[in-house]
């Protein structure tokens, strides 16, 4: 009784998430089986639109899967590192340094592609900056428009978000352990891979999902800073909904990626635990 | 030496001093600034003591636990512990291991995990790991809770799995800061009697840090007690409880009526009028009774106070029954209330509350110190 009236509490949130998540989602998954002939959709039970995905476009989604496993991966470290010193260098300025990384989100998405647009362009801030100092003589035109610069663009942007999970699993690890293993024998190096990193570890997938999920389904940063060999399957995707009104291989690419990444983020949580079991 | 002790590469060179005394304190103190936390002391540590360091809080008995476990490093002074000065070593290379307050499990660990831990990182091969573990898990009495997670266990349970995680290494010295503090008076009580029983089974070299009297004079074959940062008393619990040689430790340990006075000329003159011969110097005092050491009787029943060589008016404010004894507060002329712990049942009902009563003492009984 006590249970379903709380049940209540969960209400709203579930309602909106049934009627703007799964009643769509589940939409999409059935018409990703279905063809468009004379750009109509029409209902059927086929796998031809998977079957263009992983033949058509398996460049684009390999790419993009090998991009956002890089980015994740920097990112997660980079947000590491930075929560770490959060937690256990930085003494009580600690949260102060946390809150610098948050303001950062501020000044949007859009905000800073622009900005590494004009940071790594031919006539960009870096260009400008070598010439000056007579480093170089030409621009060098591999900085935008080229996976580096996409990998730049999207672990600037999401470091802030991967950090804060990663921070608050450390919050969560008290001191006393750590003293306790120096205490029995266990040297800094050993405190660190034994105590703090398998405490760690949902903090470390959460900001790894979070970032390749975002990664894989980005589609304006490579637009934009990406060169015309970077085409991450967002950009597809988008394609097939807009111009190519051509709903169901839309969808399926969709639904690919869903699986890719799903798959991904149980792997590397698989990974992740295994090799921070505590052994004995 | 620990398993970890010997594990640790270069082995500290062994200084001149023979280890008659397992720990040696040579000078150590430690400040913050300009506050000194612990003041310089030399303290030695015979092997198979068991020793309390008492104090309140802030008096600086942790700072001292934590100089000897490695985790602080004292401002100056050498800790030399069976021969080696082990003053700059991390504490993974001490041949000391604690027993933290909060314990400090490894939450992600099962039992034990908990405990082999240390064995592990020594390189004991899995079946010493496995023999040693199961023989500690047996003297805490947690057989059968290896593989159970930490954050699943009481805290009695979490308090005997950080004791065995200590003792699996064997260690020279056993640090214990605080340890049942946390647990509640029944329990506490039960683990007093196994740290007891632990400390006479393994033989091992004690100290253990309380801010509780009773904790330490019920486990203790010596207690320090510490006072802003300094060791004010050291000796045995029937020392200090019958000696006590100041105020502080007198009150701080069990309690005791202080009555003020001053001395002069061989004689004490108290703030009640009660006046004594007592041969030193001239200065303020203090005079000291036990409560279990005073007595009571009524002046109007006739009652003749048995024994006492001091004896003063009072009025009986209060009688409370603890069952084996009455503690009865009488207010004296000075407007001080004095404590007496009677036996005497029948005493009880021969005395109300409000009447006049005499409370003596005798002098053998009674300590006058200078007040400081």
């Amino acid at each position: 009784m006590r249970l379903h009236r709380h049940a209540l509490l969960m209400g709203p949130s579930t309602a909106i998430l049934i009627a703007l998540f799964l009643v769509p989602i589940s939409y999409f998954l059935l018409i990703s089986f279905w063809r468009v002939r004379a750009y109509r959709l029409v209902p059927d039970a086929t796998i031809e639109q998977y079957r263009i995905v992983f033949t058509e476009y398996g460049g684009p989604l390999l790419y993009t899967f090998l991009m956002a496993f890089a980015i994740a991966v920097v990112t997660t470290l980079l947000a590491f590192a930075y929560a770490y010193f959060c937690r256990f260098k930085a003494g009580r300025h600690g949260v102060a340094f946390l809150f610098i990384a948050i303001v950062t989100l501020f000044g949007g998405y859009l905000t800073k592609i622009y900005m590494w647009k004009t940071i790594l362009g031919s006539s960009g801030i870096l260009n400008s900056a070598f010439q000056m100092l007579d480093l170089i003589e030409d621009p060098i035109t591999v900085f935008l428009f080229s996976p580096v610069a996409v990998l730049i663009t999207l672990t600037h942007y999401t470091l802030p978000l991967a950090i804060l999970p990663i921070y608050g699993s450390l919050r969560s690890i008290s001191d006393v352990p750590l003293e306790a293993a120096r205490d029995i024998g266990a040297t800094p190096r050993r405190v660190f891979l034994d105590i703090v990193l398998p405490q760690s570890r949902v903090g470390l997938l959460s900001s790894f999902s979070l970032t390749f999920l975002f990664a894989a389904g980005d589609y304006v940063t490579p637009l934009l800073v990406g060169g015309p060999h970077t085409s991450m399957i967002g950009l597809f995707i988008q394609s097939q909904f807009g111009h190519r009104l051509n709903a169901p291989l839309g969808a399926a690419m969709s639904f690919s990626v869903i699986a890719i990444c799903l798959a991904t983020i149980a792997a590397s949580a698989w990974i992740l635990f295994r090799l921070t079991r505590p052994r004995g | 030496m620990s398993i970890a002790g010997a594990a640790a590469s270069p082995t500290p060179a062994p200084t001149q001093s023979t280890p008659a005394r397992l720990v040696r304190l040579d000078g150590v103190c430690k400040s913050y600034g300009t506050v000194a936390a612990v003041h310089p002391l030399n303290l030695a540590i015979g092997r198979g003591e068991f020793l309390a360091i008492l104090g309140p809080s802030g008096c600086g008995k942790t700072t001292l636990l934590r100089m000897i476990g490695g985790f602080i490093e004292p401002s100056a002074g050498a800790i030399v512990i069976d021969g080696f000065d082990v003053t700059r070593l991390a504490p993974e290379r001490r041949p000391t291991n604690m027993v933290f307050q909060g314990y400090g499990l490894f939450p992600h660990m099962t039992v034990a995990q908990n405990i082999g831990y240390g064995l592990r990182l020594a390189r004991a091969t899995p079946a010493e790991i496995a023999a040693r573990v199961k023989d500690v898990m047996d003297l805490v009495h947690m057989d059968g809770y290896g593989g159970r997670m930490v954050t699943q266990l009481s805290g009695g349970q979490q308090q005997r799995v950080a004791l065995a995680r200590a003792l699996v290494m064997r260690p020279a010295v056993l640090l214990l800061d605080e340890p049942l503090a946390a647990l509640d008076l029944k329990l506490r009580k039960s683990m007093q009697e196994e740290l007891r029983r632990i400390h006479a089974t393994t033989g091992g070299t004690f100290i253990f840090v309380t801010h509780d009297q009773e904790e330490a004079m019920g486990l203790a074959t010596r207690i320090c007690v510490m006072e802003s940062g300094r060791i004010v008393q050291d000796g045995s619990p029937e020392e200090i409880y019958s000696q006590p040689r100041s105020r502080f430790v007198s009150t701080f340990i069990g309690e005791a009526n202080v009555m003020p006075g001053v001395r002069r000329d061989g004689h004490v003159t108290l703030s009640s009028g009660l006046r004594f011969a007592d041969p030193g110097a001239d200065e303020p005092v203090v005079c000291i009774v036990r409560p279990e050491k005073m007595q009571i009787a009524a002046t109007t029943a006739g009652d003749t106070a048995p024994c006492c060589d001091l004896s003063l008016p009072a009025t009986l404010e209060d009688a409370v029954f603890l069952g084996a004894a009455v503690k009865y507060s009488a207010r004296i002329a000075d407007g001080r209330l004095l404590l007496v712990d009677s036996r005497d049942m029948a005493l009880r009902r021969r005395l109300g509350i409000g009447e006049a009563v005499r409370v003596g003492w005798k002098l053998d009984d009674q300590r006058v110190l200078a007040d400081r």
